[in-house]
């Protein structure tokens, strides 16, 4: 149990019992098909938060993700859309729009890193701002409308289970590769545990935290991809209220919030616990109100034993 | 990576003994009733429960499903429509024997209903329809939000009218991305066309169905035309702003008083009853909510027992004002809300 308990995969052995202990109760919560409608709720808010966790582990935050996800949205539905895109039926049209949906994604992340470095300007009220002017530009941009006849083959990305899971598995993948295995990687956590001691000992700060506002940007960019796919709609609120979701699920997963701690893994973990409580809290066909208050609870519970966790850990 | 790959065996050797010890546990049980008949269950999933309006109408389609013995599973999705899909998916995994649902918006909401349409589960639409498609099976039952604007604006015209002077107009607007919205809007214009002697329309306030937003554009609007005398609000829910603005410019004064504005809403919510009650308001286009819950069961039913039927339902709603309040109130979903 103190085995099971002390062990980095607290929240994926939490995740389990939750899963076993509801299973019984909960009509269809083991079942293959709910399998797959967690699976596609869990994969577009695992790419946002996979991108969250480099740049918590600088100790720094970007709140813009989801006003990222929001206006990638809209800019690559305005380009493919068959009703009013710009490439509407040319064969150039899915591949620009995903380049573009991108490309919004890297340079708010390059906004985000400039005013964070070069104006030193913190990361909270940096990417507050960036979140606030992004949203706007987007309702701006549609009018507040939502942009549909997306093309069959991009609506494919988020519709087609396993494609989805590709692409999400080769960019979590490759994050987890590079913080635990490349020099980048080491950069970063020790830019979190001290930026000065990081900078005295050789440690390009400036450039490392740029490049990881960029990452955690494209990395929205992607999941704007697998949210717009899947809902088959260019749309200006997309993921608005999923920040909350998408912080609580990397520090669920350990990360935190100081910096200098965190893994790819854990998040993974972190999203998979979310996912699971929010499903079978609504196989559970229960009210709304007494659901908010379970999930929170639920959360709240996690996070305690995380915590506890990691007092014991540090005291040997 | 390595140490993940014991790990990893370890946890499918829990799951999978898990998973197959439960999978006959995972069904839905099929409640009976009384005599013996299967018991329907219906889920019932709302965008949001934000304003009264869907707070109401969600109670109503629950009163109207126990009332015709049917079980309820229900959700929210709390203006999230990547949680919409996922909350319907998961009444797809429960079986359930038919869905109302109020989308986020009418495009968001095509795979929840395709979703629903492969797993061969009637949907029905409550009050906000989905885009068209002819792939789509499904009832959309939706307030007539243009017949019903266009009537309570003539109303209001009719009071301007009797008052035997011009008005200037303003008129605030919701969400254009949102169908009714641009329903009501139309339905506004319908009524004005014609009406240019006696209504002139000075301002366009964008609200976006954010009562901020209509605040501070209802102000702006007064202080660039301090002689507005006509208010239409697209939502009764935005009363407060307009409500609160108008006090500030010292222009919210009582039917027959000198000042007064001619006020008219839509929706017919809590707000709205108190402030024709108080004398304020001079009519509301009053969205049938229950007759709108009745029909989605109904239409549901009728799936079920294979009957054909329109795929567009319309609720006529009705202009309620001082005239007849008393008559009318108790059709009025605001109203009793304020008797609860």
């Amino acid at each position: 149990m103190r085995r099971v308990f002390l062990s980095e995969y607290l929240v994926l052995w939490l995740s389990l019992v939750y899963f076993a202990a509801l299973a019984p109760f909960t009509p269809g919560f083991a079942s293959w098909s709910n399998f797959q409608t967690i699976l596609a709720y869990l994969l577009p808010l695992l790419v946002v938060a996979v991108g969250l966790t480099l740049v918590l582990i600088i100790g720094g935050i970007d709140l813009s993700v989801t006003s990222i996800i929001a206006l990638a949205s809209v800019v690559g539905g305005k380009i493919m859309s068959s009703e009013e895109g710009w490439l509407a039926g040319h064969a150039l049209a899915v591949p620009a729009g995903l380049m573009a949906m991108l490309l919004v994604g890297v340079g708010i992340g390059m906004i985000n890193g400039f005013a964070v470095t070069t104006c030193r300007i913190p990361a909270f009220i940096a990417t507050l701002t960036t979140m606030m002017f992004v949203s706007g530009l987007a309702i701006w941009f549609t009018l507040s409308r939502k942009i549909g006849g997306l093309p069959p083959s991009f609506v494919m990305l988020g519709q087609k289970l396993w494609i989805a899971a590709v692409i999400t598995g080769v960019a979590t993948w490759l994050a987890h590769v590079t913080l635990a295995r490349t020099l980048f990687g080491r950069w970063l956590y020790a830019i979190g545990h001290n930026a000065k001691a990081a900078l005295v000992s050789g440690v390009p700060t400036a450039r490392v935290t740029f490049a990881t506002y960029v990452l955690c940007g494209l990395f929205a960019g992607l999941a704007s991809i697998l949210f717009t796919a899947g809902l088959e709609t260019g749309n200006p609120e997309m993921a608005r209220d999923n920040l909350l979701d998408v912080v609580g699920a990397v520090v669920i997963g350990g990360t935190s919030l100081y910096g200098g701690r965190g893994r790819v893994v854990g998040t993974v973990f972190g999203v998979l616990f979310l996912a699971l409580v929010d499903n079978s809290l609504n196989l559970l066909g229960l009210n709304f109100y007494t659901v908010t208050m379970v999930k929170g609870g639920v959360i709240l519970a996690a996070a305690l034993l995380d915590a506890m966790r990691n007092k014991f850990l540090a005291r040997g | 990576m390595k140490s993940l790959i014991p790990t990893f065996t370890k946890v499918l050797s829990l799951m999978l003994p898990a998973a197959m010890l439960l999978s006959g546990c995972g069904k839905s049980p099929e409640a009976t009733n009384s005599s013996g008949e299967k018991q329907l269950t219906v889920g019932v999933n709302f965008e949001t429960l934000q304003t009264e309006y869907w707070v109401a109408g969600f109670e109503a389609i629950k009163s109207e499903l126990k009332k015709r013995n049917i079980q309820i599973v229900e959700s929210i999705a709390d203006g999230d429509a990547n949680r919409q899909l996922q909350q319907v998916r998961t009444f797809v995994t429960r079986k359930v024997d038919g869905i109302v649902l109020v989308p986020k918006d009418s495009k968001t909401c095509v795979p929840a209903i395709k979703a629903a349409n492969e797993a061969g589960i009637p949907i029905v639409l409550f009050n906000r329809p989905a885009a068209e498609s002819p792939d789509l099976k499904l009832v959309n039952v939706v307030a007539d939000n243009r017949t019903l604007t266009r009537e309570t604006v003539a109303f209001m015209i009719e009071q301007a009218r009797k008052s035997g002077k011009k008005h200037k107009a303003m008129v605030i607007i919701g969400d254009l991305g949102d169908i009714n919205a641009v329903g009501r809007k139309d339905g506004f214009y319908d009524a004005v066309k014609g009406n240019e002697a006696i209504v002139e329309v000075v301002a366009e306030v964008p609200s976006e169905w954010n009562q901020e937003k209509a605040r501070a554009g209802v102000v702006n609007a007064l202080q660039a035309n301090p002689d507005i005398s006509f208010v239409f609000s697209s939502s009764d829910f935005l009363f407060p702003s307009v409500v609160a603005a108008l006090k500030s410019a010292n222009k919210y004064h009582k039917l027959g008083e000198p000042g007064h504005v001619i006020l008219g809403g839509f929706d017919g919510d809590a707000t709205a009853y108190q402030m024709l009650v108080d004398g304020y308001l001079d009519a509301t286009g009053v969205q049938d909510v229950y007759f709108e819950a009745e029909q989605a069961v109904q239409a549901l039913l009728d799936a079920l027992a294979k009957k054909s039927g329109p795929s567009m339902i319309l609720d006529p709603g009705f202009v309620i004002h001082q005239g007849n309040l008393q008559e009318k109130k108790s059709r009025m979903w605001g109203a009793n809300v304020v008797r609860k």
